[in-house]
């Protein structure tokens, strides 16, 4: 088997010493998609935060064989992780181009070619191109999100509730779009909508009130959805 | 101000309006005194420009207020009246000349402060880097009274004196000169931030401190940068200012003030915002100087100031904060 692409050892996450994540333990091997599922509440975007270096953590991170968790978010980013955030944050008075351009820190031609397969994966955003990303819908900027982290060409996207707020049709075309990232990405994908998640990644881990309560397969909670019953009765 | 020269003769128009028209005439010495007047408070205007885009530069990458700004203007004016003294005999430098050595020291300044009186306290509340940049700039005014003097200093102009006179108009070679360098400067700063990566990374981290650091902008290498760009435009305004209204260590206040109302007028935290508001508080203070004092001049524009901020908050170009530029 494989070394792992990130491994987290006793990893825990808090908010001016206020705990969100208690120490838990797991790894992602390269090329296999985790989602993380729990209710609102349960530390999915605390997680994904402390491994991004945007809150205080304790423990263990390694990430690609390098521990990271003294880095800087940017050093992070640099060594090749992602991070989409729950409600997008795209860069609102930057052109969709701009958005783009600034996160991809290689020359014009390779920034060029980057830009031309963002495009492509979503048409949508190529027609908007010279608008600035505050004129855009909803679903159109978490496709800017998106596309905008995989400009770095991350060996590893953090993804952060990429279905909230969107209307079903356009969260199934986002979630489309995942999928044929997770083709050559891995993605750690935090989402409280299950179904959804289930269709991107084969493993999953479930969190409630900040607390790793399960950690298996996605046909495994696919067979006993009351896995997932907790987490919601949290909600 | 020249004021003087006019010549009474009428230039005829035409009045407009209810289907009939009537003849009226414009005094040709009113044309020529307006042209004049803007002239002036074009040039005036572009250096207080200069002053408040390096003013909005960092309050737009720090959300704080640098009230040392003016300081730092007060600074460049004496680094150019210092350059101007090295230079052996009695060989006059252009200011020009002395301007890519300002713009670079300046930055190298500017850079300082920025590890001096920002940086070690970045996550502490804006109050703190409020007093921090004051006790900058009292450091810098008492410095440069120590090593300058108090008494007020000229530097040189940019491309001698004298001036050349179109009609009844009189350009004054330093007015000309302040007006192109101005637009150089400001329209190189908007090539900067608009055409190349790193003027990307720039207006991301004002836009989003949080989100720039997670697609790999190092925040603290480009707050650098930042402070070394708004010291530089601080520098060159300090030479162009230093000519015409000669310097004196206690002028940071002032300039800092007009830094803030002309950001305040064109929208806190706006690029276009800051030179459309030092633009118009440039011809506010030319016209009512023009008519009654220097002193009547800035009293009345607090007042306009007041105004603007009842009927107009966001100032006039005011933009919502994730647009920021």
């Amino acid at each position: 088997m494989s070394a792992p692409l990130l491994s987290v050892s006793g990893l825990s996450v808090a908010y001016g010493g206020v705990p969100a994540v208690e120490p838990l333990d797991f790894s992602v091997v390269a090329g296999n998609s985790i989602t993380i599922l729990g209710a609102n509440g349960a530390g999915k975007s605390s997680l994904l935060r402390g491994l991004m270096g945007l809150a205080a953590t304790t423990g263990k991170i390694t990430f690609d064989g390098i521990e990271i968790a003294k880095l800087t978010t940017a050093d992070r980013a640099r060594h090749g992780i992602a991070f989409v955030p729950e409600g997008r944050r795209v860069f609102a008075g930057m052109s969709v181009r701009e958005n783009l351009e600034v996160a991809a820190h290689v020359n014009t031609q390779e920034r060029q070619r980057r830009l031309d397969a963002a495009y492509a994966l979503f048409p949508q955003l190529a027609a908007r191109d010279s608008d600035a990303a505050w004129q855009l819908s909803g679903g159109q900027q978490q496709m800017l999100a998106i596309a905008r982290a995989m400009m770095a060409r991350p060996k590893l996207l953090l993804m952060d509730e990429p279905s909230l707020g969107l209307a079903p049709a356009i969260a199934k075309d986002v979630v489309g779009a995942l999928a044929a990232i997770a083709a050559d990405t891995t993605i750690l994908l935090a989402e409280q909508n299950a179904s959804l998640a289930l269709e991107i990644a084969a493993h999953a881990l479930i969190l409630d009130r900040g607390r790793l309560i399960f950690e298996g397969s996605a046909d495994e909670i696919r067979r006993r959805p009351e896995l997932l019953s907790p987490a919601h009765a949290a909600s | 101000m020249r004021v003087s020269r006019f010549t009474p003769s009428p230039l005829e128009g035409e009045g407009w309006g209810g289907g009939y028209t009537k003849n009226f005439r414009i005094p040709r010495k009113v044309l020529m005194f307006a042209a004049q007047l803007a002239l002036n408070a074009l040039a005036l205007g572009a250096a207080y420009a200069l002053v408040a885009l390096g003013f909005v530069l960092v309050l737009n990458a720090t959300t704080a207020v640098n009230f040392g700004h003016g300081d730092t203007v007060v600074a460049g004016g004496f680094l150019a009246v210092a350059l101007a003294t090295l230079v052996p005999g009695d060989l006059a430098v252009p200011g020009l000349v002395l301007l890519p050595a300002i713009l670079a020291l300046m930055a190298l300044f500017g850079a300082l402060m920025s590890w001096l009186v920002y940086l070690p306290i970045r996550d502490r509340p804006p109050v703190t880097t409020f007093i921090t940049t004051i006790a900058f700039g009292i450091i810098i005014a008492n410095g440069v009274n120590a090593l300058f003097g108090g008494a007020p200093r000229s530097a040189p102009s940019l491309i001698g004196s004298g001036g050349f006179s179109a009609g009844e108009l009189f350009l004054s070679r330093q007015s000309i000169a302040i007006i192109i360098v101005s637009a150089i400067l400001i329209g190189g700063l908007a090539l900067l931030l608009n055409r190349t990566q790193l003027g990307r990374q720039l207006r991301a981290c004002a836009q989003d401190p949080e989100m720039a650091q997670a697609i790999g902008i190092h925040l603290t290498r480009m707050t650098v940068i930042t402070f070394a760009l708004a010291a530089a435009l601080a520098g060159a305004a300090g030479l162009l200012l230093a000519n015409q209204f000669f310097v004196t260590p206690s002028d940071g206040g002032v300039l800092m003030l007009k830094a803030y109302i002309a950001v305040t007028i064109g929208g806190w935290g706006s690029l276009r915002g800051a030179v459309a508001g030092a633009l118009l508080i440039a011809s506010f203070e030319v016209a009512v100087a023009s008519q009654f004092s220097q002193l009547v001049a800035e009293g009345l524009l607090y007042v306009t100031l007041f105004v603007v901020l009842f009927f107009r908050p966001q100032g006039l170009f005011g933009e919502p904060l994730g647009q920021r530029a």
